[in-house]
């Protein structure tokens, strides 16, 4: 009983301490409040829902239906109002968003836990594998390769991630149902397709104790044949592997795909 | 409250007793890797997998078990056996699960924390990641990491491994490959008569033909074989005649760059003598057959590496009758017996 005493007495006097160091009394003491944060990653191509096995046009007049559609999402982060910056745990910081575990709405949720509370700006993530991370092998991977692996994230012949892999066909006026595979990735150290978007959100994202709030982003998958270097997929695009120009051009139109829709601050 | 203090020294209690399956705790005795004085530095961050004695004797026992393999009979060492430098003896390709067929020559594992690059295409840039390629690949053991930790987590033997080796002691893919590297890690030769001489250890010399094949190799074969590990590292087209069979198109397969076609990475010479057949593809059986292609076999297959090219125009190196003999000479000084040997590496101690 002694004990537990103690234990409040302790528990007591650093809340006391901790309300205390709070010296600019008009702003909300958030030390050491974590929170919940969810983002939802939405895919459409243009204005319309992404859905597997619908035919959508490109500009060129060539068409395509997928039957895969997934991307790698690491490194997340976010920016406060102050500019400080919180970073989830690096070895818990990559995400495989695949269409196929969408709910009804279409939406791919991460749920990110320990999120230390504040009002942020932006969020910032990487799409793919940074050099670092890779340049550490198996340390801090944990499970992640053997999930990469099983979901036809790695390549097979070579130890790489695919950072995107959008299968399907693809048809043009000469071209009939010919099969589209565009996996991008780096290659080892010679090849750096990694790249990262910052997207500011419309308005503050408000993470608290008591609160879940949600971001909705949406992925335009048009952009990733159209944009400012449109591709055709007759010319050397219809599979996209470890090229060094089809690979790059690629990854510079997946970092434009992302935009923050709307966010619920419940 | 009382009863909060009593759930609580029962919760203590019931973890503590749940935990006396396993007796093995995390107790990591570090083992020190040396870098051989005449050895370049070690690419591998030791930082990131301190080799510990536990993960190394993990390592040794998942390379020499073929449940990594889809039918539980192919495991690492069935290409890669020590007494020819963990190469497949005498085969030109592997064979895998199934009877399957690779194109490519099994290469020595050795030196493996001082390269920076793996496989004849530099298809992996990790050491941790480059088994991924043979455990997954169906042309070798045909498996995937989900099944393999599958089959590791149901054994209680692995159980105890993983849990000595690692802090966290789960079986999981990083784990694994971890263990792995720390085996290959030391799997240094670095004690040839080679080494031995130009260290200066042991009063060992060679003899006159040895030297004049070291003073000839040292002329004619170090730009690309250079350093104590006799490889720069690069990738280079040395005009073999392309196999139509194969069609291997070597490094091209990893970036599709038209500058990469028919480049392999330069092997290192070490333990030779005992690595034979020879070339991405064991074309050639022995070390004659290998000098007699570099003075007159080589072809112009598009993409020859400059550096192969000769005053007259054809490609290839000149060699006389004894300088081929005194280079082999030399390279069989290169043959590490006690690393051949060392009962660290060998399946039954």
């Amino acid at each position: 009983m002694k004990f537990i005493k103690l234990t409040f007495a302790i528990m007591l006097s650093l809340t006391i301490l901790s309300c205390s160091s709070d010296d600019d009394s008009n702003t909300e003491d958030l030390t050491g409040q974590t929170g919940n944060l969810v983002l939802k990653f939405d895919n459409g191509v243009g204005d319309q829902d992404f859905i597997f096995g619908t035919t959508y046009n490109k500009s060129n007049g060539e068409s395509y239906s997928l039957t895969t559609l997934k991307y790698l999402i690491s490194n997340v982060r976010f920016t406060d109002e102050n500019g400080n910056e919180f970073m989830l745990p690096h070895d818990e910081n990559v995400f495989i968003i695949d269409e196929a575990t969408a709910n009804n709405a279409g939406e791919i949720w991460l749920t990110l836990n320990n999120v230390d509370a504040a009002n942020y700006t932006s969020v910032t993530f990487g799409i793919g594998i940074d050099q670092e991370r890779y340049a550490l092998g198996a340390e801090g991977q944990g499970d992640f390769l053997t999930e990469a692996a099983d979901a036809g994230m790695m390549w097979s012949w070579a130890t790489g991630f695919r950072f995107t892999r959008f299968d399907g066909t693809y048809s043009s006026t000469t071209i009939t149902d010919e099969a589209l595979n565009i996996h991008m990735g780096s290659v080892g150290t010679s090849l750096d397709n990694y790249r990262e978007v910052t997207l500011s959100l419309p308005n503050n994202v408000r993470v608290r104790q008591t609160t879940t709030p949600e971001v909705h982003i949406k992925a335009d998958i048009a952009k990733v044949f159209d944009n400012d270097t449109s591709i055709n997929f007759a010319d050397g695009y219809s599979q996209v592997h470890t090229n060094t120009e089809t690979t790059t051009v690629i990854a510079n139109n997946m970092s434009t795909i992302f935009t923050v829709h709307h966010v619920h601050n419940e | 409250m009382n009863k909060l203090i009593i759930l609580c020294i029962a919760i203590t209690i019931w973890s503590c007793s749940k935990n006396t399956d396993f007796d093995e705790v995390y107790q990591p005795i570090p083992v020190t890797v040396e870098v051989p004085a005449n050895f370049p530095e070690m690419t591998y961050n030791l930082d990131n997998n301190p080799v510990t004695e536990d993960g190394i004797a993990l390592g040794k026992k998942l390379f020499f078990d073929g449940r990594l393999s889809a039918n539980n009979s192919i495991p690492c060492a069935f290409c890669h056996e020590q007494a020819f430098a963990f190469t497949h003896h005498g085969h030109t390709v592997s064979h895998g699960v199934d009877g399957n067929v690779g194109k490519r020559n099994a290469q020595p594992i050795q030196n493996m924390a001082f390269q920076r690059e793996f496989m004849w295409d530099g298809a992996s840039s990790h050491l941790d990641l480059q088994p991924i390629i043979p455990i997954t690949s169906d042309l070798e053991m045909d498996e995937t990491l989900s099944n393999v930790i599958q089959k590791l987590q149901a054994d209680n033997e692995y159980k105890q491994l993983f849990r000595r080796a690692f802090e966290d002691g789960n079986i999981n893919s990083e784990n694994m490959l971890k263990a792995l590297s720390q085996f290959m890690i030391v799997m240094i030769s670095s004690n040839s008569k080679y080494d031995k001489y130009v260290r200066q250890e042991d009063n060992v010399t060679l003899t006159t033909i040895e030297e004049d094949g070291l003073n000839t190799f040292t002329a004619k074969c170090t730009s690309c074989h250079a350093t104590d590990l006799f490889t720069d590292e690069s990738y280079r087209n040395n005009g073999l005649p392309v196999n139509p069979q194969l069609n291997d198109l070597g490094r091209f397969d990893i970036l599709e760059n038209p500058d990469d076609l028919y480049k392999f990475k330069v092997p290192s010479l070490r333990n030779i003598e005992v690595t034979y057949p020879y070339m991405h593809d064991g074309r050639f059986s022995t070390l004659e057959a290998v000098l007699n292609f570099y003075n007159q076999g080589m072809v112009d297959n598009g993409n020859v590496d400059p550096s192969l090219l000769r005053t007259d125009g054809s490609y290839g190196i000149s060699l006389t009758a004894y300088e081929k003999t005194s280079i082999i000479a030399f390279l069989k000084t290169l043959t590490d017996y006690e690393f051949l040997n060392d009962e660290r590496f060998a399946e039954y101690e």
